[in-house]
């Protein structure tokens, strides 16, 4: 990214104004009445990106495939199977593949977004509590830990409904409060005594369960959100260092974690909503 | 928590913002582009199972017809066989028949025609008998001249016809 540090430099000159990288996506533009960040401006160019490479794949099908379309086929026949290893049957893969697609195509588009260069350091000076700080036009969406928070939140309760409409709303609830497993005490205990032990045990488990269903909006939108921030902080240092060849092993890894991080973010979904729409054996 | 909320700047504004930006997102790839995709990758899928199997049927259907076929060909031989035979045979005894038949309507022919010709040369005869009879009787009487009493010629033409036969 020479051209921050050119503007820096030039800024630097001139007077003191902060170019540090917020931990926070900053508003830029405000429409009616809200404040619409850069992160979300990235966002929104995404969500155009892919709405226009969707009417392309509608325009362009055809029962023979040509060109884009079989590489296209080819990810969704391979996605395919790596879901089949983690739902276990096609049915399944086939009912959850366009929702974790969505996951991943946005998270990914938003990773490799951030890295385009003008995102990020394209911006202007706004004045803050004194100082000056610079605030960029675009930041990556996934920077942002409102957009992989939103995304975590959406991930962890469509797994919920998802549940609820596979094995129905007093089994789901019962894989958390676990009232099934103190009613079946008096009628089982004659036949097998240890259920006395084993059930408040289970009772206790499903306890846990609900703290690790917040646990993993917590563990999904920031490990997406600090993977994503710390590669641009990375690639911001590296091109503070040398801007001329330095950043770009750094670019190649960048590219490589924003998959990685976006496949991670989708798979991990889609073995929540596994695991939610299987019945539990016990 | 409120330090955390300040510190990442968690606005619910945004966070429904990003929200709508997922749904917009997944409505738009799953009817512009998966749902269709896949709909054509299963057709294409069954398209291609549906035609291996009639290529298969075909093959097995040609194999049973050309069996069929040859299985009618023998027997449609055997028959033209059995056939020809018969119709030697036939032609055999008809020839036989037919050259016994001739043979005795000849028979008979040539016998009819024996007995005719016989019953003729009696018919001849006996004509040519009387004729003689009347030619001996008239030059008799032109030998004799003149008329014997009818005792003498009755008694005469015996003796003549006696002399003749």
């Amino acid at each position: 990214m020479p051209k921050e540090q050119y503007q820096a430099q030039s800024s630097n000159t001139h007077s003191q104004v902060s170019h540090e990288h917020s931990l926070s996506a900053e508003p830029v533009v405000s429409i009616g009445g809200m404040e619409v960040t850069n992160s979300l401006l990235s966002s929104w160019i995404v969500v155009f990106l892919l709405i226009v490479f969707s009417l392309v794949i509608k325009l362009k099908l055809s029962r023979i495939p040509k060109g884009i379309q079989n590489v296209f086929e080819i990810i969704i026949e391979k996605s395919l199977e790596m879901f089949d290893s983690v739902t276990g049957s096609r049915e399944k893969s086939l009912k959850f593949f366009p929702f974790i697609f969505a996951f991943f195509a946005y998270i990914l588009l938003n990773n490799w977004l951030g890295m385009l260069p003008g995102v990020g350091s394209i911006g202007g000076v706004a004045q803050e509590g004194g100082e000056k700080v610079f605030v960029p036009l675009f930041r990556g969406g996934t920077a942002d830990l409102n957009t992989t928070l939103s995304l975590a939140i959406i991930g962890v309760v469509a797994s919920h409904i998802f549940g609820v409409l596979a094995v129905g709303a007093w089994r789901h609830l019962n894989k958390f409060i676990n009232i099934q497993a103190l009613l079946d005490i008096p009628k089982k205990i004659k036949k097998e005594p240890t259920i006395i032990i084993i059930n408040p045990i289970q009772v206790f488990v499903g306890l846990i369960e609900i703290v690790s269903e917040l646990s993993k909006v917590i563990s999904l939108s920031f490990r997406l959100f600090g993977n994503i921030f710390a590669g641009e902080i990375l690639l911001a240092s590296m091109s503070a260092i040398l801007a001329f060849g330095l950043p770009l092993p750094f670019l190649l890894l960048e590219l490589f974690v924003g998959v990685i991080q976006a496949l991670i973010f989708a798979i991990l979904v889609l073995s929540y909503l596994a695991i939610h729409t299987s019945v539990e054996e016990c | 928590m409120e330090s955390l909320i300040n510190n990442f700047h968690i606005d619910a504004g945004l966070l429904m913002a990003q929200v709508i930006n997922f749904v917009i997102i997944f409505v738009a790839l799953y009817f512009f582009a998966l749902k269709p995709l896949l709909r054509v990758m299963q057709n294409r899928t069954q398209t291609i199972e549906k035609s291996l199997e009639d290529a298969k049927r075909a093959e097995e259907n040609l194999a049973k017809a050309e069996e069929d076929y040859n299985k009618k060909i023998q027997e449609a031989k055997q028959e033209a066989n059995t056939i020809l035979k018969k119709a030697e045979e036939q032609a055999e005894q008809n020839k036989q028949e037919t050259t016994e038949k001739a043979r005795q309507e000849i028979g008979e022919m040539i016998s009819k025609e024996k007995e005719r010709q016989r019953a003729e040369k009696q018919k001849t005869l006996k004509e040519i008998r009387e004729e003689v009879a009347d030619l001996v009787e008239s030059s008799l009487e032109k030998v004799l001249k003149e008329k014997v009493d009818s005792e003498k010629d009755k008694e005469l033409i015996k003796k003549s016809l006696k002399t003749n036969k």
